[in-house]
């Protein structure tokens, strides 16, 4: 195992008191203050994220957004030049190689950024895909990369030089700065509204420091992984390696919505359309469902799930956490695709929990609408 | 109350004649743990050997097993950990015990790390990667 990678932000996050741990690789915090109120604070005014881990690339030259939209599942044409889409780079089974947000600028150029536990596997299935005159180029290494969300990021964003207020939900534009571009957008991981920042990262890591003083009046706190992590979770988006595989479909995994049947070829589509139009030939494929336990339990990632009619193990927990909302356990999990459609319908099931078997109940996602909160 | 720490850090202390040991987690442990969401108490009566799991700490970031730092026998739970697990967090070294052991073996309480031994252990390294 290779030494965990230092970002740019690392010695400012032990400065503002951050405990810092290792991510598939690099040194990040997983909280500041608790990860409660960390959350709290994104739901109620704003969070700031380092996100610096994560891959950023430009895909440039004649034709580059065709080139891309022929890997993704979602239709990228389909957006304006100025606009985010998230789309799941597909293996040619339909499964999912990343999930990943790509930022359409022109027919010329396209950025994206994925999951810092693919960056390397991403760039080299991208590169070996990419026809005669399209090139990729990784702006990943020694960049920084921020998330701020929450209700408060569009009043906190105006006040920052630079910061974009004008754009609308998933726009995004470059800004040009000395050593590059910053790529900014009006996206993130939380269901808040936010924007996200990739840069240089000199030029970067000002803005950061400029959100953070700007943005305290206004109840901002920086947050580490572990609010980020219940923050999507609660929002049911799924984090690659848990919810998504190589193994797993956008279909197995409830992301229908981003996969095209409109646009033209791309890898992995006759696969996918088949399991959307002949579910029943899919049945071996798992499906995703949200629930919440019933009683005093949390579930983690790997319980497993039984039916109660039957006894039998029927799915396994990929997610799971504590509502501070709902104050009780709640999580995601992939069970066998005949008992999916009599869960949802209220069928009993249980969760395994340190030895104890604790009811659970179906929840739609997203949580926060759901009925949690 | 003198405590002795273990290198998962636990902590126990002594009642007077040696022979009732009180358990919980060094401040340090609570800092690791988080936001703790409820504590999964012993049974009474359960009986234990020293390093087993006794108790069960599930914070909003994972869940923790509890080793017991001195063999015997679970003689009472803390709980008010149960209408108040905060308590964890808030004064881990007092108020937010765990659990009490009936000693099997008092002696083994002079092999456990004193305040001394366990910071020099804490400095040296020995919190990481995390508790337990």
């Amino acid at each position: 195992m290779n030494n965990p990678v230092s970002l740019p932000l690392d010695s400012l996050h032990k400065e503002m008191g951050g405990h810092i741990t290792d991510f598939h690789g690099f040194l990040l915090p997983v909280r500041f203050s608790s990860i409660t109120a960390e959350r709290q604070s994104v739901r109620d005014c704003a969070g700031l994220f380092d996100i610096s881990h994560m891959g950023r690339f430009v895909i440039k030259g004649k034709g580059a957004a065709a080139a891309v939209n022929h890997l993704v599942t979602s239709n990228l044409l389909a957006v304006s030049p100025g606009k985010a889409l998230y789309g799941i780079l597909s293996n040619p089974s339909g499964g999912a190689i990343d999930d990943i947000m790509a930022y359409r600028f022109s027919d010329d150029r396209v950025d994206l950024v994925v999951n810092a536990s693919n960056r390397e596997a991403d760039k080299k299935w991208i590169e070996e895909h990419l026809p005669k005159g399209v090139s990729l180029e990784d702006l990943s290494p020694g960049h920084v990369g921020f998330a701020l969300q929450g209700p408060k990021s569009a009043e906190i964003v105006a006040l920052v030089e630079s910061g974009a207020p004008e754009l609308s939900r998933r726009g995004a534009l470059l800004l040009p700065v000395s050593g590059g571009d910053i790529l900014i957008s009006r996206t993130g991981y939380t269901g808040e509204d936010g924007w996200e920042f990739f840069g240089p990262a000199e030029q970067v890591s000002r803005i950061y420091r400029q959100i953070c003083s700007v943005g305290a009046p206004f109840g901002l706190k920086p947050c580490g992984l572990g609010a980020r992590d219940l923050l999507r979770l609660e929002m049911g988006y799924p984090l690659y390696g848990q919810e998504l595989t190589p193994e797993t479909t956008p279909f197995d995994a409830g992301l229908g919505f981003a996969v095209s049947s409109k646009k033209g070829d791309f890898i992995g589509r006759n696969l996918l359309l088949d399991e959307q139009g002949n579910p029943i030939h899919y049945e071996d494929h798992r499906l995703l469902v949200g629930f919440s336990v019933q009683g005093r339990g949390i579930p983690r990632t790997d319980c497993a799930i039984s039916s109660a009619s039957t006894g039998k193990v029927t799915g396994t927990v990929t997610s799971g956490g504590y509502s501070p909302a709902a104050g009780g356990g709640f999580g995601l999990a992939y069970v066998d695709r005949p008992f999916a459609e009599d869960f949802a319908l209220g069928a009993p099931a249980y969760v395994r929990i340190h030895d104890q078997s604790l009811p659970i109940v179906f929840r739609t996602r997203p949580f926060v609408q759901g009925g949690l909160i | 109350m003198e405590k002795r720490y273990t290198q998962t850090h636990e902590w126990i202390g002594l009642n007077d004649d040696g022979t009732e040991g009180t358990v919980g987690i060094t401040d340090f442990a609570q800092k690791e743990v988080t936001d703790v969401v409820f504590v999964e108490l012993p049974k009474i009566g359960k009986k234990v050997p020293r390093g087993g799991e006794t108790a069960i700490i599930e914070s909003v970031k994972a869940a923790f097993s509890i080793y017991a730092p001195m063999g015997g026998e679970v003689i009472a739970g803390n709980q008010e950990l149960d209408s108040n697990p905060a308590l964890l967090n808030q004064d881990p070294l007092g108020r937010g015990w765990i659990f009490r052991l009936k000693l099997d073996n008092p002696g083994e309480y002079s092999s456990l790390m004193d305040e001394k031994a366990y910071n020099a252990y804490l400095s040296d390294g020995g919190g990481q990667p995390g508790h337990g």
